[in-house]
Protein backbone atom coordinates (compact mmCIF):
# COMPACT_ATOMS: atom_id res chain seq x y z
CA UNK A 1 0.00 0.00 0.00
CA UNK A 2 1.84 2.94 0.81
CA UNK A 3 5.62 3.21 1.98
CA UNK A 4 3.93 4.10 5.83
CA UNK A 5 1.95 0.96 5.26
CA UNK A 6 4.92 -1.20 4.52
CA UNK A 7 6.92 -0.04 7.04
CA UNK A 8 4.16 -0.67 9.86
CA UNK A 9 4.32 -4.33 8.34
CA UNK A 10 8.08 -4.56 8.22
CA UNK A 11 8.46 -3.69 12.00
CA UNK A 12 5.54 -6.23 12.58
CA UNK A 13 7.50 -8.61 10.40
CA UNK A 14 10.57 -7.90 12.91
CA UNK A 15 8.65 -7.85 16.27
CA UNK A 16 7.33 -11.11 15.04
CA UNK A 17 10.79 -12.45 14.64
CA UNK A 18 11.98 -11.27 17.74
CA UNK A 19 9.40 -12.94 19.44
CA UNK A 20 10.47 -15.95 17.69
CA UNK A 21 13.84 -15.53 18.98
CA UNK A 22 12.77 -14.96 22.54
CA UNK A 23 10.82 -17.84 22.29
CA UNK A 24 14.25 -19.73 21.22
CA UNK A 25 15.61 -18.40 23.81
CA UNK A 26 18.70 -17.45 21.72
CA UNK A 27 18.11 -13.53 23.31
CA UNK A 28 17.15 -13.48 26.60
CA UNK A 29 17.56 -9.68 26.98
CA UNK A 30 14.71 -8.75 24.79
CA UNK A 31 10.85 -9.09 26.37
CA UNK A 32 8.26 -8.06 24.36
CA UNK A 33 4.84 -6.95 26.50
CA UNK A 34 2.57 -8.70 23.20
CA UNK A 35 3.60 -12.16 22.35
CA UNK A 36 2.30 -12.26 18.73
CA UNK A 37 2.54 -15.96 18.57
CA UNK A 38 -0.03 -16.54 21.21
CA UNK A 39 -2.56 -13.81 19.84
CA UNK A 40 -2.15 -15.55 16.49
CA UNK A 41 -3.15 -19.02 18.55
CA UNK A 42 -6.02 -17.07 20.54
CA UNK A 43 -7.54 -16.08 17.42
CA UNK A 44 -6.64 -19.62 15.84
CA UNK A 45 -10.40 -20.94 13.88
CA UNK A 46 -10.87 -24.03 15.57
CA UNK A 47 -11.06 -27.18 13.09
CA UNK A 48 -13.61 -29.70 14.01
CA UNK A 49 -12.40 -32.04 12.18
CA UNK A 50 -9.57 -32.24 13.62
CA UNK A 51 -10.72 -33.13 17.04
CA UNK A 52 -11.39 -36.58 19.05
CA UNK A 53 -14.65 -37.09 18.53
CA UNK A 54 -16.79 -37.92 21.52
CA UNK A 55 -20.37 -38.70 20.15
CA UNK A 56 -21.42 -39.19 16.69
CA UNK A 57 -24.64 -38.52 15.83
CA UNK A 58 -25.38 -40.51 12.27
CA UNK A 59 -29.18 -39.49 10.38
CA UNK A 60 -31.16 -39.61 13.28
CA UNK A 61 -34.64 -38.69 12.86
CA UNK A 62 -36.94 -38.89 15.79
CA UNK A 63 -41.35 -38.58 16.10
CA UNK A 64 -43.09 -38.39 18.70
CA UNK A 65 -46.18 -39.87 17.62
CA UNK A 66 -46.90 -38.82 13.54
CA UNK A 67 -45.09 -35.98 14.03
CA UNK A 68 -41.44 -35.39 13.48
CA UNK A 69 -39.03 -33.68 15.68
CA UNK A 70 -36.11 -34.17 14.28
CA UNK A 71 -35.27 -34.70 10.37
CA UNK A 72 -32.09 -36.49 10.01
CA UNK A 73 -29.72 -34.98 12.14
CA UNK A 74 -25.53 -35.71 11.32
CA UNK A 75 -23.15 -34.46 13.92
CA UNK A 76 -20.07 -34.52 15.44
CA UNK A 77 -19.64 -34.16 19.15
CA UNK A 78 -15.66 -33.38 19.93
CA UNK A 79 -14.40 -34.74 22.69
CA UNK A 80 -13.39 -32.53 25.87
CA UNK A 81 -14.81 -29.96 24.51
CA UNK A 82 -17.97 -27.77 25.21
CA UNK A 83 -21.18 -28.11 22.40
CA UNK A 84 -23.45 -25.59 22.50
CA UNK A 85 -27.04 -26.29 21.18
CA UNK A 86 -29.08 -22.88 20.07
CA UNK A 87 -32.34 -22.46 18.43
CA UNK A 88 -35.89 -21.26 19.18
CA UNK A 89 -38.35 -23.26 21.43
CA UNK A 90 -38.96 -26.42 19.69
CA UNK A 91 -36.49 -26.71 17.58
CA UNK A 92 -35.56 -29.89 18.67
CA UNK A 93 -32.06 -29.07 20.70
CA UNK A 94 -33.49 -30.24 24.00
CA UNK A 95 -34.59 -33.46 22.53
CA UNK A 96 -31.79 -34.33 20.58
CA UNK A 97 -29.49 -33.76 23.73
CA UNK A 98 -31.92 -36.14 25.52
CA UNK A 99 -31.47 -39.05 22.50
CA UNK A 100 -27.85 -38.90 24.08
CA UNK A 101 -28.67 -40.91 27.27
CA UNK A 102 -31.81 -42.09 26.03
CA UNK A 103 -34.32 -39.80 27.87
CA UNK A 104 -36.91 -40.47 25.09
CA UNK A 105 -37.51 -43.90 25.73
CA UNK A 106 -39.44 -42.78 28.58
CA UNK A 107 -41.25 -41.08 26.45
CA UNK A 108 -44.97 -42.39 24.80
CA UNK A 109 -44.76 -42.69 21.17
CA UNK A 110 -41.64 -41.72 20.78
CA UNK A 111 -39.59 -43.66 17.82
CA UNK A 112 -35.98 -43.40 16.99
CA UNK A 113 -34.23 -43.91 13.66
CA UNK A 114 -30.61 -43.28 13.18
CA UNK A 115 -27.47 -44.25 14.97
CA UNK A 116 -25.59 -42.51 18.12
CA UNK A 117 -22.82 -43.86 18.41
CA UNK A 118 -20.28 -43.40 21.78
CA UNK A 119 -16.98 -45.07 21.65
CA UNK A 120 -18.42 -46.35 18.27
CA UNK A 121 -21.17 -48.58 19.11
CA UNK A 122 -24.92 -47.36 18.52
CA UNK A 123 -26.34 -46.18 22.16
CA UNK A 124 -30.14 -47.37 20.60
CA UNK A 125 -28.65 -51.51 19.88
CA UNK A 126 -30.85 -53.39 21.95
CA UNK A 127 -28.17 -54.77 24.21
CA UNK A 128 -26.92 -52.11 25.73
CA UNK A 129 -27.59 -51.65 29.45
CA UNK A 130 -29.46 -48.23 29.58
CA UNK A 131 -28.65 -47.74 33.37
CA UNK A 132 -24.75 -47.86 31.85
CA UNK A 133 -25.48 -45.95 29.48
CA UNK A 134 -26.31 -43.17 31.81
CA UNK A 135 -23.71 -43.21 33.74
CA UNK A 136 -21.28 -42.74 31.18
CA UNK A 137 -24.07 -39.93 29.81
CA UNK A 138 -24.94 -37.93 32.79
CA UNK A 139 -27.62 -35.07 32.70
CA UNK A 140 -28.10 -31.58 34.46
CA UNK A 141 -31.83 -30.49 34.14
CA UNK A 142 -32.82 -26.31 33.91
CA UNK A 143 -34.29 -27.29 37.92
CA UNK A 144 -32.01 -28.24 40.44
CA UNK A 145 -33.34 -31.65 42.07
CA UNK A 146 -31.07 -32.91 44.71
CA UNK A 147 -32.18 -35.84 46.40
CA UNK A 148 -34.18 -35.28 49.96
CA UNK A 149 -31.19 -36.70 52.03
CA UNK A 150 -27.74 -35.17 53.07
CA UNK A 151 -25.53 -33.06 50.86
CA UNK A 152 -22.61 -35.66 51.20
CA UNK A 153 -25.33 -38.58 50.16
CA UNK A 154 -26.06 -36.85 47.30
CA UNK A 155 -22.81 -36.70 46.20
CA UNK A 156 -22.07 -40.49 46.74
CA UNK A 157 -25.73 -41.67 45.65
CA UNK A 158 -24.08 -43.09 42.15
CA UNK A 159 -21.02 -44.80 43.79
CA UNK A 160 -23.45 -46.40 46.36
CA UNK A 161 -25.68 -47.96 43.13
CA UNK A 162 -22.72 -49.17 42.24
CA UNK A 163 -22.22 -50.90 45.32
CA UNK A 164 -19.22 -49.20 46.71
CA UNK A 165 -19.68 -48.48 50.40
CA UNK A 166 -15.89 -47.91 51.81
CA UNK A 167 -15.50 -44.72 53.47
CA UNK A 168 -12.34 -43.73 52.45
CA UNK A 169 -13.33 -43.98 48.53
CA UNK A 170 -16.94 -42.56 49.28
CA UNK A 171 -15.23 -39.36 51.22
CA UNK A 172 -12.28 -39.13 48.05
CA UNK A 173 -14.80 -39.23 45.66
CA UNK A 174 -17.40 -36.59 47.59
CA UNK A 175 -14.54 -33.94 48.13
CA UNK A 176 -13.77 -34.30 44.60
CA UNK A 177 -16.61 -34.10 43.06
CA UNK A 178 -17.78 -30.94 45.42
CA UNK A 179 -14.13 -29.51 44.34
CA UNK A 180 -15.15 -29.87 40.67
CA UNK A 181 -18.30 -28.41 41.20
CA UNK A 182 -16.61 -25.48 42.79
CA UNK A 183 -18.89 -26.47 46.11
CA UNK A 184 -16.59 -27.90 48.31
CA UNK A 185 -15.32 -24.65 50.53
CA UNK A 186 -18.97 -23.87 50.50
CA UNK A 187 -20.57 -26.48 51.91
CA UNK A 188 -17.32 -28.62 53.70
CA UNK A 189 -18.32 -28.23 56.84
CA UNK A 190 -22.08 -29.10 56.52
CA UNK A 191 -21.83 -32.25 54.62
CA UNK A 192 -24.61 -33.93 56.68
CA UNK A 193 -27.26 -31.11 56.49
CA UNK A 194 -30.04 -31.77 53.67
CA UNK A 195 -29.49 -30.54 50.41
CA UNK A 196 -32.65 -28.99 50.39
CA UNK A 197 -31.50 -26.26 52.37
CA UNK A 198 -28.68 -24.87 50.24
CA UNK A 199 -29.31 -22.09 47.57
CA UNK A 200 -30.51 -22.71 43.91
CA UNK A 201 -27.00 -22.45 42.58
CA UNK A 202 -25.83 -24.21 45.48
CA UNK A 203 -28.04 -26.74 44.71
CA UNK A 204 -27.34 -26.51 40.94
CA UNK A 205 -23.79 -27.70 41.70
CA UNK A 206 -24.51 -30.25 43.76
CA UNK A 207 -26.34 -31.95 41.40
CA UNK A 208 -23.46 -31.40 38.58
CA UNK A 209 -20.99 -32.43 41.66
CA UNK A 210 -23.42 -35.57 42.23
CA UNK A 211 -23.35 -36.43 38.34
CA UNK A 212 -19.59 -35.54 37.73
CA UNK A 213 -18.86 -38.39 40.81
CA UNK A 214 -19.86 -41.38 38.62
CA UNK A 215 -17.17 -40.10 36.06
CA UNK A 216 -19.19 -39.92 33.34
CA UNK A 217 -17.40 -39.31 29.67
CA UNK A 218 -20.04 -36.42 28.16
CA UNK A 219 -21.76 -34.02 30.83
CA UNK A 220 -25.56 -33.18 29.34
CA UNK A 221 -26.43 -29.66 30.33
CA UNK A 222 -29.91 -28.68 29.69
CA UNK A 223 -30.67 -25.38 30.54
CA UNK A 224 -28.18 -25.42 33.73
CA UNK A 225 -28.21 -22.01 34.56
CA UNK A 226 -32.19 -20.53 33.19
CA UNK A 227 -33.80 -20.69 36.92
CA UNK A 228 -30.53 -19.28 38.85
CA UNK A 229 -29.39 -15.23 39.58
CA UNK A 230 -26.49 -13.98 37.57
CA UNK A 231 -24.01 -14.54 40.03
CA UNK A 232 -24.45 -18.25 39.92
CA UNK A 233 -25.04 -18.69 36.48
CA UNK A 234 -20.85 -17.14 36.19
CA UNK A 235 -20.43 -19.36 38.48
CA UNK A 236 -21.89 -22.57 36.67
CA UNK A 237 -20.14 -20.78 33.54
CA UNK A 238 -16.30 -20.55 34.90
CA UNK A 239 -17.34 -24.29 36.39
CA UNK A 240 -18.73 -25.46 32.84
CA UNK A 241 -14.83 -24.05 31.71
CA UNK A 242 -12.88 -25.90 34.25
CA UNK A 243 -15.04 -29.40 33.37
CA UNK A 244 -13.82 -29.64 30.21
CA UNK A 245 -10.82 -30.44 30.90
CA UNK A 246 -12.21 -33.59 32.24
CA UNK A 247 -15.25 -34.03 30.40
CA UNK A 248 -16.96 -33.88 26.87
CA UNK A 249 -19.66 -31.15 27.39
CA UNK A 250 -23.11 -30.65 25.72
CA UNK A 251 -25.03 -27.57 26.70
CA UNK A 252 -28.78 -26.23 25.93
CA UNK A 253 -29.25 -22.75 26.40
CA UNK A 254 -31.45 -19.96 25.51
CA UNK A 255 -28.88 -17.64 26.39
CA UNK A 256 -27.15 -17.24 23.49
CA UNK A 257 -24.38 -14.70 25.12
CA UNK A 258 -23.98 -17.76 27.26
CA UNK A 259 -23.75 -20.33 24.30
CA UNK A 260 -21.21 -17.61 23.19
CA UNK A 261 -19.25 -17.29 26.28
CA UNK A 262 -18.81 -21.25 27.41
CA UNK A 263 -18.54 -23.01 24.35
CA UNK A 264 -15.86 -23.86 21.63
CA UNK A 265 -18.79 -24.97 19.04
CA UNK A 266 -22.45 -23.96 18.70
CA UNK A 267 -25.03 -26.10 16.48
CA UNK A 268 -27.91 -23.87 15.81
CA UNK A 269 -31.28 -26.22 15.12
CA UNK A 270 -34.26 -24.76 13.59
CA UNK A 271 -37.69 -26.86 13.22
CA UNK A 272 -36.08 -30.05 14.09
CA UNK A 273 -33.27 -29.87 11.30
CA UNK A 274 -29.88 -28.66 12.14
CA UNK A 275 -29.19 -25.78 10.15
CA UNK A 276 -25.40 -24.69 11.21
CA UNK A 277 -22.78 -26.14 13.14
CA UNK A 278 -19.24 -25.14 13.87
CA UNK A 279 -16.63 -23.06 15.79
CA UNK A 280 -18.25 -20.55 18.30
CA UNK A 281 -16.39 -17.80 17.56
CA UNK A 282 -17.17 -18.06 13.84
CA UNK A 283 -20.57 -18.62 14.67
CA UNK A 284 -21.49 -15.56 16.41
CA UNK A 285 -19.47 -13.11 14.66
CA UNK A 286 -19.47 -14.90 10.85
CA UNK A 287 -22.68 -17.20 10.65
CA UNK A 288 -22.97 -18.53 6.88
CA UNK A 289 -26.03 -19.27 7.25
CA UNK A 290 -28.85 -16.80 6.84
CA UNK A 291 -31.35 -18.13 9.49
CA UNK A 292 -28.73 -18.83 12.52
CA UNK A 293 -27.59 -15.05 11.38
CA UNK A 294 -31.47 -13.66 11.78
CA UNK A 295 -31.95 -15.72 14.66
CA UNK A 296 -28.78 -15.00 16.51
CA UNK A 297 -29.13 -11.03 15.66
CA UNK A 298 -32.75 -10.93 16.85
CA UNK A 299 -34.79 -10.86 13.34
CA UNK A 300 -37.30 -12.08 12.40
CA UNK A 301 -36.49 -14.54 9.71
CA UNK B 1 -21.01 -15.95 0.00
CA UNK B 2 -22.30 -12.74 1.28
CA UNK B 3 -25.49 -12.66 3.72
CA UNK B 4 -25.07 -9.35 4.35
CA UNK B 5 -27.61 -6.86 3.12
CA UNK B 6 -27.99 -3.34 3.47
CA UNK B 7 -31.88 -4.54 4.59
CA UNK B 8 -29.90 -6.28 7.12
CA UNK B 9 -29.95 -3.71 9.75
CA UNK B 10 -33.29 -3.58 9.43
CA UNK B 11 -36.20 -6.00 10.75
CA UNK B 12 -35.41 -6.73 14.59
CA UNK B 13 -37.56 -8.10 16.43
CA UNK B 14 -36.85 -5.00 19.04
CA UNK B 15 -37.69 -1.53 17.23
CA UNK B 16 -35.48 0.33 19.25
CA UNK B 17 -32.87 -1.85 18.68
CA UNK B 18 -33.30 -1.19 14.41
CA UNK B 19 -33.56 2.49 15.02
CA UNK B 20 -30.37 3.03 17.03
CA UNK B 21 -28.74 0.72 13.77
CA UNK B 22 -30.06 3.06 11.51
CA UNK B 23 -29.20 6.26 13.36
CA UNK B 24 -25.60 5.20 13.91
CA UNK B 25 -25.26 4.51 10.01
CA UNK B 26 -26.92 8.07 9.39
CA UNK B 27 -24.79 9.42 11.67
CA UNK B 28 -21.51 8.23 10.17
CA UNK B 29 -22.72 8.66 6.96
CA UNK B 30 -23.35 12.58 8.16
CA UNK B 31 -19.38 12.72 9.82
CA UNK B 32 -18.46 11.43 6.30
CA UNK B 33 -20.16 14.53 4.21
CA UNK B 34 -19.03 16.67 6.38
CA UNK B 35 -15.94 15.79 6.27
CA UNK B 36 -15.58 15.22 2.70
CA UNK B 37 -16.82 19.36 2.39
CA UNK B 38 -14.34 20.34 4.81
CA UNK B 39 -11.67 18.52 2.46
CA UNK B 40 -13.15 20.06 -0.68
CA UNK B 41 -13.08 23.15 1.19
CA UNK B 42 -9.93 22.97 1.93
CA UNK B 43 -8.51 22.31 -1.27
CA UNK B 44 -10.52 25.27 -2.31
CA UNK B 45 -9.24 28.00 0.05
CA UNK B 46 -5.68 27.28 -1.04
CA UNK B 47 -6.39 27.46 -4.64
CA UNK B 48 -7.95 30.75 -4.80
CA UNK B 49 -5.86 31.82 -1.70
CA UNK B 50 -8.99 32.60 0.38
CA UNK B 51 -8.43 32.66 3.72
CA UNK B 52 -11.84 32.97 5.65
CA UNK B 53 -12.99 29.69 3.82
CA UNK B 54 -9.83 27.80 5.27
CA UNK B 55 -10.35 29.72 8.87
CA UNK B 56 -13.89 27.99 8.15
CA UNK B 57 -12.62 24.58 7.45
CA UNK B 58 -10.51 24.75 10.98
CA UNK B 59 -13.55 25.77 12.71
CA UNK B 60 -15.68 23.01 10.95
CA UNK B 61 -12.69 20.05 12.52
CA UNK B 62 -14.48 21.25 15.86
CA UNK B 63 -17.92 19.74 15.07
CA UNK B 64 -15.78 16.85 13.35
CA UNK B 65 -13.92 15.80 16.68
CA UNK B 66 -17.84 15.82 18.60
CA UNK B 67 -19.11 14.06 15.87
CA UNK B 68 -16.80 11.50 16.85
CA UNK B 69 -17.15 11.72 20.52
CA UNK B 70 -21.10 11.03 19.89
CA UNK B 71 -20.49 8.16 17.27
CA UNK B 72 -18.17 6.46 19.66
CA UNK B 73 -20.54 7.06 22.41
CA UNK B 74 -23.20 5.27 20.75
CA UNK B 75 -21.19 2.48 19.85
CA UNK B 76 -20.23 2.07 23.39
CA UNK B 77 -23.89 2.33 24.55
CA UNK B 78 -25.19 -0.97 21.65
CA UNK B 79 -22.50 -2.57 22.62
CA UNK B 80 -23.71 -2.49 26.38
CA UNK B 81 -27.25 -2.37 26.24
CA UNK B 82 -28.19 -4.82 22.68
CA UNK B 83 -24.65 -6.97 22.72
CA UNK B 84 -25.24 -7.19 19.04
CA UNK B 85 -24.07 -10.18 17.19
CA UNK B 86 -22.88 -11.04 14.17
CA UNK B 87 -23.76 -8.87 10.99
CA UNK B 88 -24.81 -6.04 14.09
CA UNK B 89 -21.19 -6.60 15.64
CA UNK B 90 -19.20 -5.92 12.52
CA UNK B 91 -21.29 -2.32 11.98
CA UNK B 92 -21.00 -1.18 15.55
CA UNK B 93 -16.97 -2.18 15.30
CA UNK B 94 -16.39 -1.04 11.94
CA UNK B 95 -18.15 2.19 12.88
CA UNK B 96 -16.27 2.74 15.67
CA UNK B 97 -12.80 2.46 13.13
CA UNK B 98 -14.40 4.23 10.40
CA UNK B 99 -14.91 7.49 12.52
CA UNK B 100 -11.18 6.96 13.79
CA UNK B 101 -10.43 7.30 9.92
CA UNK B 102 -12.97 10.06 9.29
CA UNK B 103 -11.35 11.71 12.28
CA UNK B 104 -7.98 11.61 10.65
CA UNK B 105 -9.09 12.82 7.51
CA UNK B 106 -10.15 15.95 8.98
CA UNK B 107 -7.31 16.49 10.77
CA UNK B 108 -5.65 16.41 7.20
CA UNK B 109 -8.16 18.92 5.66
CA UNK B 110 -7.20 20.95 8.80
CA UNK B 111 -3.57 21.02 8.02
CA UNK B 112 -4.35 21.77 4.23
CA UNK B 113 -6.49 24.60 5.76
CA UNK B 114 -3.52 25.89 7.69
CA UNK B 115 -0.55 25.58 4.90
CA UNK B 116 -3.97 27.79 2.65
CA UNK B 117 -3.29 30.64 5.02
CA UNK B 118 0.34 30.49 5.37
CA UNK B 119 0.70 30.70 1.24
CA UNK B 120 -1.75 33.43 1.38
CA UNK B 121 0.52 35.30 3.24
CA UNK B 122 4.08 34.54 2.50
CA UNK B 123 2.48 34.21 -1.69
CA UNK B 124 1.78 31.57 -3.99
CA UNK B 125 3.58 28.21 -5.01
CA UNK B 126 5.24 28.93 -8.35
CA UNK B 127 4.26 25.55 -9.02
CA UNK B 128 2.34 21.98 -7.51
CA UNK B 129 -1.07 23.54 -7.84
CA UNK B 130 -2.13 21.41 -11.00
CA UNK B 131 -0.95 18.60 -9.50
CA UNK B 132 -2.86 19.23 -5.94
CA UNK B 133 -5.98 19.33 -8.03
CA UNK B 134 -5.53 16.82 -9.56
CA UNK B 135 -5.18 14.84 -6.79
CA UNK B 136 -7.54 16.03 -4.57
CA UNK B 137 -9.72 15.17 -7.39
CA UNK B 138 -9.10 12.06 -7.00
CA UNK B 139 -8.98 11.50 -3.63
CA UNK B 140 -12.29 13.09 -2.99
CA UNK B 141 -14.07 10.97 -5.34
CA UNK B 142 -12.61 8.05 -3.37
CA UNK B 143 -13.80 9.40 -0.68
CA UNK B 144 -17.39 9.89 -1.89
CA UNK B 145 -17.12 6.66 -3.45
CA UNK B 146 -16.21 5.15 -0.11
CA UNK B 147 -19.43 6.42 1.52
CA UNK B 148 -21.31 5.19 -0.79
CA UNK B 149 -20.13 2.00 -0.72
CA UNK B 150 -20.45 1.68 3.21
CA UNK B 151 -24.16 2.63 2.70
CA UNK B 152 -24.91 0.37 0.04
CA UNK B 153 -22.74 -2.50 1.49
CA UNK B 154 -20.87 -2.67 -2.05
CA UNK B 155 -18.04 -5.03 -2.17
CA UNK B 156 -17.06 -4.60 -5.27
CA UNK B 157 -16.80 -0.89 -5.04
CA UNK B 158 -14.73 -1.57 -1.94
CA UNK B 159 -12.12 -3.49 -3.52
CA UNK B 160 -11.44 -0.82 -6.26
CA UNK B 161 -11.34 2.14 -3.58
CA UNK B 162 -8.47 0.25 -2.63
CA UNK B 163 -6.93 -0.46 -5.64
CA UNK B 164 -7.56 3.87 -6.20
CA UNK B 165 -5.22 4.41 -3.64
CA UNK B 166 -2.28 2.82 -4.72
CA UNK B 167 -3.04 5.17 -7.75
CA UNK B 168 -2.80 7.73 -5.33
CA UNK B 169 0.53 6.67 -4.61
CA UNK B 170 2.03 6.81 -7.35
CA UNK B 171 0.65 10.15 -8.63
CA UNK B 172 1.90 11.31 -5.62
CA UNK B 173 5.08 10.19 -5.78
CA UNK B 174 5.58 11.31 -9.28
CA UNK B 175 4.01 15.45 -8.17
CA UNK B 176 7.04 14.85 -5.31
CA UNK B 177 9.59 14.61 -7.56
CA UNK B 178 8.62 17.15 -10.33
CA UNK B 179 8.86 19.50 -7.33
CA UNK B 180 12.22 18.45 -6.01
CA UNK B 181 13.64 18.82 -9.53
CA UNK B 182 11.67 22.64 -9.55
CA UNK B 183 13.16 23.74 -5.97
CA UNK B 184 16.78 22.58 -7.28
CA UNK B 185 16.66 24.99 -10.23
CA UNK B 186 14.58 27.75 -8.36
CA UNK B 187 15.37 27.68 -4.67
CA UNK B 188 14.12 30.74 -3.86
CA UNK B 189 10.82 28.96 -4.15
CA UNK B 190 11.84 26.60 -1.67
CA UNK B 191 9.18 27.55 0.93
CA UNK B 192 6.14 27.52 -0.62
CA UNK B 193 6.96 24.60 -2.79
CA UNK B 194 7.54 22.47 0.54
CA UNK B 195 4.43 23.79 1.76
CA UNK B 196 2.35 22.53 -1.93
CA UNK B 197 4.16 19.76 -0.68
CA UNK B 198 3.30 18.98 2.54
CA UNK B 199 -0.49 19.65 1.04
CA UNK B 200 0.41 16.98 -1.42
CA UNK B 201 1.40 14.75 1.22
CA UNK B 202 -2.03 15.17 3.22
CA UNK B 203 -4.09 14.54 0.35
CA UNK B 204 -1.57 11.40 -0.17
CA UNK B 205 -2.85 10.20 3.71
CA UNK B 206 -6.64 10.80 2.99
CA UNK B 207 -6.33 8.42 0.12
CA UNK B 208 -4.47 6.07 2.89
CA UNK B 209 -7.58 6.67 5.35
CA UNK B 210 -9.91 6.09 2.31
CA UNK B 211 -8.48 2.97 1.42
CA UNK B 212 -9.27 1.78 5.56
CA UNK B 213 -12.98 2.90 4.99
CA UNK B 214 -13.31 0.38 2.13
CA UNK B 215 -11.57 -2.32 4.27
CA UNK B 216 -13.70 -1.49 7.51
CA UNK B 217 -16.23 -2.09 4.85
CA UNK B 218 -15.33 -5.17 3.24
CA UNK B 219 -15.25 -6.07 6.68
CA UNK B 220 -18.29 -5.34 8.06
CA UNK B 221 -20.44 -6.99 4.76
CA UNK B 222 -18.45 -10.40 4.21
CA UNK B 223 -16.82 -10.52 8.12
CA UNK B 224 -13.39 -10.77 6.19
CA UNK B 225 -10.34 -9.02 7.27
CA UNK B 226 -8.62 -7.91 4.17
CA UNK B 227 -6.28 -5.36 5.80
CA UNK B 228 -2.51 -5.68 5.32
CA UNK B 229 -3.70 -8.20 2.00
CA UNK B 230 -1.93 -7.99 -0.97
CA UNK B 231 -4.93 -6.99 -3.65
CA UNK B 232 -4.27 -9.93 -5.17
CA UNK B 233 -4.92 -11.87 -1.90
CA UNK B 234 -7.48 -9.70 -1.41
CA UNK B 235 -9.36 -10.14 -4.23
CA UNK B 236 -9.09 -14.43 -4.14
CA UNK B 237 -10.17 -14.23 -0.61
CA UNK B 238 -13.47 -12.57 -1.04
CA UNK B 239 -14.38 -14.56 -4.43
CA UNK B 240 -14.17 -17.72 -2.36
Amino acid sequence: MTTETLDRENTMQDDAQDVQTDAQGTDGQRTHAIDISTLKRAGAIKNIAEEETALEVKDLKLYYGEKAALHGVNMVIPKKRVTAFIGPSGCGKSTLLRCFNRMNDLVDGCRIEGEILLENKDIYQRNVEVAELRRKVGMVFQKPNPFPKSIYENVAYGLRIQGINKKRVLDETVEWSLRSAALWDEVKDRLNDSALGLSGGQQQRLVIARTVAVKPEVLLLDEPASALDPLSTLKIEELIHQLKDDFTIVIVTHNMQQAARVSDYTAFMYMGNLIEFGNTDELFTNPQKKQTEDYITGRYG
Amino acid sequence: MSITTKESHTQHISQQFNQDLTELRNHILTMGGTVVKQLTDAVEALLEGDTQLAEDVRIKEEQVDEMERAIDEECTQIIALRQPAASDLRLVISTIKMVADLERIGDEASKIARLAIDLAEEGKSPRGYIEVRHISNHVVKMMNDALDTFARFDVDKALSIIKEDREVDAEYRSAIRSLMTFMMEDPRSISQVHNVMWVLRSLERVGDHTANLAEHTIYMVRGMDVRHMSMHDAEQALNS
